[in-house]
């Protein structure tokens, strides 16, 4: 979105134009929808935190600053109340924890995208991004995702552009990593079908 | 610094909203905004609450000061007596 275009549609949010809330809605839904989801691992909460987030804008649309960027804006805020859903669960997943251990197994949730993915690469990806830290996935979905620059994505995780730099390259790292893993991991199939009646 | 996995990464598929829900969460914000810039002109104007608060104080103190007077007025006359 041009600079120009988004300044004009935060004036005329701030005077309660549903016009330019249905632009912004259009512009940024699917964004904010596929960033919890990732951040989330869960759709139903993910489109909680989302409606929530289309909400506070609503909400605060009249105190918006003139100069405010949309997109560091709705991103800090869906970041923001998954952080406070996360604070919530803990308690709970804490107090579940021993019960699960009870038993006999476990198995690890697939993700929307990761049954949804179109190739093994996309795959291996999702996978890989699921298991990581929260404070990794979220830098590698807020630039290498959702596209934010570095400047927006630092101001969306309260860190400073350099920090936020860092925290992105050990991401990357972590991410690289975890796919050699995957992919040495990975039985090629041919030798899973090789006959074995000889 | 891989560049080719952070291409990858922007090529994953986006999430696929639900038209209905968020077509509900679009018109539920669409009319509270609505609601809260025609709550926010039927207000009073800042103007005139300004004008409200800054002659609140002068009254009061105009009205201390004929009580004061008045007060002075009546002692004096009592004096005189």
């Amino acid at each position: 979105m041009e600079r120009d275009t988004e300044l004009a549609l935060v004036e005329r949010l701030r005077l309660g134009d549903p016009d330019a809330f249905d632009v912004v809605y259009s512009t940024f839904h699917t964004h904010l929808l596929t960033f919890l989801v990732r951040l989330s691992r869960r759709r139903d909460v993910a489109e909680d935190l989302l409606e929530e987030t289309w909400l506070r804008l609503v909400k605060h649309a009249d105190r918006l600053r003139p100069d405010t960027r949309l997109g560091a804006w709705l991103f800090t805020v869906a970041r923001n109340l998954h952080v406070s859903y996360r604070r919530s669960r803990m308690l709970e997943d804490s107090a579940a924890t021993s019960l699960i251990a009870l038993w006999p197994f476990s198995s690890a949730r697939v993700s929307p995208f990761e049954a949804a993915a179109a190739s093994e690469l996309q795959r291996r990806i999702e996978r890989a991004l699921a298991a990581m830290p929260d404070a990794s996935r979220e830098v590698l979905l807020l630039v290498g995702v959702a596209g934010l620059d570095i400047s927006d994505a630092a101001d969306v995780c309260g860190i400073t552009p350099e920090a936020l730099r860092q925290r992105l390259h050990r991401a990357r790292e972590t991410l690289s990593k975890a796919l050699e893993r995957d992919a040495a991991a990975q039985v090629p199939l041919g030798r899973m079908t090789s006959c074995p009646n000889r | 610094m891989s560049e080719p996995l952070m291409r990858v990464l922007a090529e994953l598929p986006p999430a696929e909203p639900d038209a209905v829900s968020a077509e509900g969460i679009r018109l539920r914000c669409r009319a509270e905004l609505v609601q809260r810039a025609s709550r926010a002109a039927a207000a009073p104007t800042p103007g005139m609450h300004d004008r409200i608060n800054v002659w609140q104080p002068v009254i009061a103190v105009l009205g201390i000061a004929y009580l004061a007077e008045a007060v002075i007025q009546a002692l004096r006359a009592a004096l005189m007596q």
